[in-house]
């Protein structure tokens, strides 16, 4: 669906004040892309579900605390964040049964040149598991922030207006996920 | 030759710093990323070249996440299991009013909690364990918990983030602890006033945040760099800003429209 700023703001302002067929192009509008995030975050389909209903609802309720001024995407980004990390830390035990089934799930970035020989599929599951291992040993912040940085490629200015930090401490949350990620691979170079 | 770091090769992989000449670049600050000097750099310095290419091989065999995919239907979907969840619009209750008052609310609110902590102190209930009564009957006394209680979390995620922000070579906290000092008196107090209400969500959100504040007031005053990312760490690790957040954010959605407590799952 394509709206134009204009109209983005008017639909944005009539759900403000409580049209919720308003809210409804904005659900329509953003869902799949709070969907991309919160399965990124959580790693399971169905927590990234029921994140997206919570952020939903949440978002719904907070409208009127939100700036006009502001961004809806970042906005709703930083609610899903929140809602996520939330969800991850209620659910820790299940979680870590999720990841270790959503490891069949992850792949690597194919080359262009040829398809992954049976040699090289069986390196990815031992990667999958290794990241899949080094991200659960990530903070929430590191977490959050190297998700919106290296796959949804959200800018550090970004981040952090997401995540309410100061580039520098948004930076540090990247370094140290960079980092810990690359201890974890390291042994297979 | 001064190299570059691996944070700031971590920047430039990630197409972070900006390019000279590039227009929104005027304001750049004195320590900007610039990308054409990176660039340079590579092609010259060997050292560099070679630690770039461990980082970029490295990350680049992170496993893109395979995402599960979506129709395009699916935004409706999505409304369609939430619509019937949405609450009523509500006119807030301090439409008008509030702004202004919301100073004396406050005043008012630390008068009741300290009266039921002082009444709770005083005569303490000498019925053994009789189950606490879940829900504030008089929701004026709730609200007025809410608003405090979340006018306080706001002002306890000011200091996280300071202390979460802080940078430089000497970082001073002493006005951080000063006000950590002066929260963790109300803390308890809300914390009190949350357990009667049963509460637990709120309270025991509390009572993690005064573990921190407590540390925040009994830590250094200068702390070095990596007594200061220990106890950022520990905050992190807690989850305690998200929490803290996610609270403040459900409290001031029970100001306008108070309910049940929540029960944590
Ligand atoms: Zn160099």
């Amino acid at each position: 669906m394509q709206m134009d700023a204009i109209e983005a703001a008017a639909v944005l302002a009539r759900a403000r004040q409580g049209d919720s067929d308003a809210f409804r192009v904005l659900v329509e509008r953003h869902s799949r892309n709070v969907f991309r995030l919160a399965f990124r975050m959580t790693g399971n389909e169905q927590d990234a579900e029921d994140v997206v209903q919570e952020s939903f609802l949440r978002a719904y309720r907070q409208l009127g605390r939100f700036e006009s001024r502001a961004n809806f995407g970042t906005w709703l980004y930083r609610i899903v964040v929140n809602c996520s990390v939330d969800l991850m830390r209620a659910r820790q035990a299940r979680q870590a049964q999720a990841r270790i089934e959503s490891l069949d799930e992850l792949d690597v970035i194919p080359t262009p040149a040829e398809g992954p020989g049976p040699e090289r599929l069986a390196q990815s599951a031992e990667i999958g598991a290794r990241v899949a291992d080094a991200m659960s040993g990530l903070s929430p912040l590191e977490r959050a922030a190297f998700t919106l940085r290296h796959y949804e490629g959200r800018s550090i200015d970004e981040i952090s207006r997401m995540l309410g930090l100061r580039t520098s401490a948004t930076k540090h949350s990247v370094f140290r996920a960079v980092r810990k990620l690359r201890i974890a691979l390291a042994v297979l170079k | 030759m001064t190299h570059y770091t691996e944070d700031d090769l971590i920047l430039y992989y990630y197409g972070e710093g900006r390019r000279r000449g590039d227009p929104s670049t005027s304001s750049g600050s004195p320590q900007a990323l610039w990308r054409d000097d990176v660039e340079h750099h590579l092609e010259t310095c060997a050292a560099c070249a070679k630690a770039y290419r461990a980082l970029a091989e490295t990350l680049q065999l992170v496993p893109v996440i395979d995402v599960p995919e979506r129709e395009e239907s699916y935004g409706l979907d999505v409304w369609q299991r939430i619509r019937s969840r949405l609450p009523e619009p509500v006119v807030p209750w301090w439409h008008g009013w509030f702004g202004w008052k919301r100073l004396s609310l406050a005043g008012a609110a630390v008068a009741i909690v300290i009266g039921a902590f002082v009444a709770g102190r005083m005569w303490p209930p000498r019925a053994p364990a009789s189950p606490v009564v879940a829900v504030d009957p008089n929701e004026a006394g709730a609200r007025v918990r809410l608003a405090a209680t979340s006018d306080h979390l706001d002002r306890s995620e000011r200091v996280l983030l300071d202390l979460m922000n802080a940078e430089g070579q000497t970082v001073d906290l002493t006005d951080q602890q000063a006000w950590s000092a002066d929260l963790i008196d109300s803390n308890r107090l809300y914390r009190d006033a949350a357990a009667r209400a049963g509460d637990e969500l709120v309270a025991n959100v509390l009572d993690e945040l005064e573990r921190s504040l407590l540390e925040i007031v009994h830590g250094p005053s200068m702390p070095k760099a990596a007594e200061l990312d220990e106890v950022r760490a520990r905050v992190d690790l807690a989850a305690l800003l998200f929490k803290v957040r996610i609270l403040a954010d459900e409290l001031h959605e029970r100001e306008i429209a108070p309910t049940q407590p929540r029960k944590i799952t």
